[in-house]
């Protein structure tokens, strides 16, 4: 197990840019994912369906700031 | 401590017990005192949620750490925070809300059996209390530093305060005084950010001052081989176990969750905790980086949000910053004993001793958080003695949370998830964690190591053992299912908890 650890502790075959692509990944299959939700359990019991009570557009603008973020800061 | 300082401290805390007080006419059963009788909007439940969560170890030690690590500090509020709480926007708080219960440990019940029920609740209590104990020393070290208050003053004026608002008022109290801590902090940041900027020069000279001296203090990341945050382990231990954990089955987190007025409120208000999350960079990351381009030279890196508050803010706002840092404690210490109470009244109670009144849960419930809380405050003096028990806090946190998630996860993906499986997971998992601990591996990688062991174990033991005698529907998630599929659930059709009234 330790060997394990030590493979992953290697910034030669770890750079540390993978991360920022790791994250950026892994941020737009989850906006993939926010988009496959039906949009019935997202209104559930909304009083109405108006278009900003739709949260999985609040979810992609907080994507859209996270891959920013992750871009921006490498 | 400049007059104008003292007058706005004083005027805060009378504001905050007020608030609690006049709520305490709403509170008139358990469903009342323990989810605000189901009556929280998105807006109060987002604010709250941020109150909670940002704590002794954000406000002081974030600060400390970006002096030390940089930006990458903030990777706790971006990757270890917003996947997750999307997660528990949109998929387990309508879970949660469909399963009609008032904690995670009563779905973990309902999913798995009652014996994983008051497992889960204990290990979180004991966890609780000792947090809570924490809370109370680190404001009375604030207000020692601050008002020259001793300890034991700073620890006996804190947990009255707190505990008259959280008695009287239960969560409604709670959720309503922490949106109000939350304004104070972030009003506080931005007038630091703002200052601290302009002090500096504006933001160009801020970053360049900032990179030429440290040079990886604006990456997002460090190396693989660094000692403290190494990236796999920051992505692996934090981003894929112990966030998820936290902000999927965090009780004083998703509390007030279950305590709101409609499934949508409790999704948005996680949504809208999750917007405002990405900017608690500003409060707690950036003092620490002013510190650094302000050539601070501290002795202890956890000095850094003092100092920018001494030499950068002005009196009066000074004394807001002061209010916002107790408010940060404060938030988690009432936040911890509702949700500990809670625990201990429905989830330990109800399971040891099913012929319990439960007409008595509200009086209960409400002894419980003052005993809660005189078992804190006789816990936080001896803080300063037990110099890791902080440490051991966060130890704690990731030995069982990996073991947590995997039941979550499988539990609520899946139907194979079956309660002996279920228990033998917890009984294991949580062992072996530790003994992976004790060989020096890093805490991050130990909670990654455990829930992929935990993942295995639960659907390995699954394949042989009875499966769960529940209804299943409103217990798991398949929302790509038809509406009309044998099996699959109502479309989330919000479900009233068990003998309770729905508004």
């Amino acid at each position: 197990m330790n060997d394990l650890f030590a493979f992953i502790s290697d910034p030669d075959r770890l750079p540390v840019i993978w991360a920022n692509y790791v994250s950026i990944g892994a941020f737009v299959v989850l906006a993939i994912l926010v988009w496959l939700i039906p949009r019935r359990l997202i209104f559930a019991d909304a009083k109405d369906q108006a278009a900003w009570r739709d949260i999985r557009w609040w979810a992609t603008a907080l994507i859209a700031l996270q891959l920013t973020i992750y871009a921006t800061f490498n | 401590m400049h007059t104008l300082d003292l007058l706005i401290i004083i005027g805060y805390l009378l504001l905050i017990v007020f608030v609690g007080l006049r709520l305490s006419g709403k509170v008139n059963n358990a469903h009342d005192f323990f989810l605000a009788g189901r009556s929280l909007a998105w807006w109060v439940i987002g604010l709250s949620i941020i109150g909670t969560n940002i704590g002794a170890d954000s406000y002081i030690g974030a600060a400390g750490n970006a002096y030390n690590v940089g930006i990458a500090q903030a990777n706790f509020e971006w990757i270890g925070a917003i996947p997750a709480m999307i997660l528990a926007s949109l998929v387990f708080i309508p879970l949660y809300w469909k399963a009609g219960v008032y904690s995670i440990a009563e779905y973990m019940g309902l999913r798995y059996s009652q014996a994983v029920r008051v497992l889960a609740a204990a290990i979180t209590v004991v966890v609780a209390i000792f947090a809570i104990g924490v809370a109370l020393w680190a404001i009375a070290l604030t207000l020692q530093t601050y008002l020259g208050w001793p300890i034991w003053l700073g620890i006996m004026v804190t947990g009255t305060v707190v505990g008259l608002y959280s008695v009287a008022g239960g969560l409604a109290a709670v959720a309503f005084t922490d949106t109000l801590q939350v304004i104070i902090m972030f009003l506080g940041g931005l007038i630091i950010v703002g200052l601290g900027i302009s002090q500096t020069g504006g933001m160009t000279s801020f970053a360049e001052t900032l990179i030429a001296e440290n040079p990886t203090h604006l990456q997002a990341y460090l190396p693989a081989d660094h000692e403290g945050f190494p990236w796999p382990a920051v992505i692996l231990g934090l981003g894929v176990v112990l966030s998820p954990a936290y902000w999927c089955a965090g009780q004083a987190i998703l509390q007030r969750s279950l305590g709101a007025r409609s499934q949508w409120d409790a999704s948005a208000g996680m949504m809208f905790a999750a917007l405002g999350k990405s900017f608690v960079p500003l409060l707690v990351v950036f003092p620490g980086l002013l510190a650094l381009v302000m050539h601070a030279n501290l002795e202890y890196p956890d000095m850094a949000l003092p100092w920018v508050i001494k030499n950068v803010l002005p009196p009066g706002i000074s004394g807001l910053m002061f209010i916002a840092i107790i408010a940060a404690l404060q938030s988690t210490i009432d936040s911890g004993i509702n949700s500990t109470s809670l625990l201990i009244t429905r989830d330990i109670r109800h399971v040891l001793m099913p012929n319990a009144n439960r007409d008595n849960d509200l009086k209960i419930g409400r002894y419980l958080t003052i005993g809660i809380l005189l078992l804190a405050m006789c816990i936080a003096p001896l803080i300063s003695n037990m110099g890791g028990i902080y440490s051991f806090i966060q130890t704690m946190l990731s030995l069982f949370q990996g073991p947590m998630l995997a039941l979550l996860l499988l539990g609520a993906f899946t139907r194979r998830a079956t309660p002996t499986a279920g228990l033998f997971t917890l009984l294991t998992g949580v062992p072996l964690a530790a003994v992976i601990m004790a060989s020096g591996v890093n805490m991050l990688y130990v909670a990654f190591t455990s829930f992929v062991y935990a993942l295995a174990a639960l659907w390995i033991v699954s394949g042989f053992t009875a499966p769960s005698t529940q209804d299943l529907s409103k217990l798991t998630y398949f929302p790509w299912l038809s509406r009309t599929t044998p099996g699959a659930p109502a479309a989330a059709e919000p479900q009233a908890p068990t003998g309770e009234p729905r508004p």
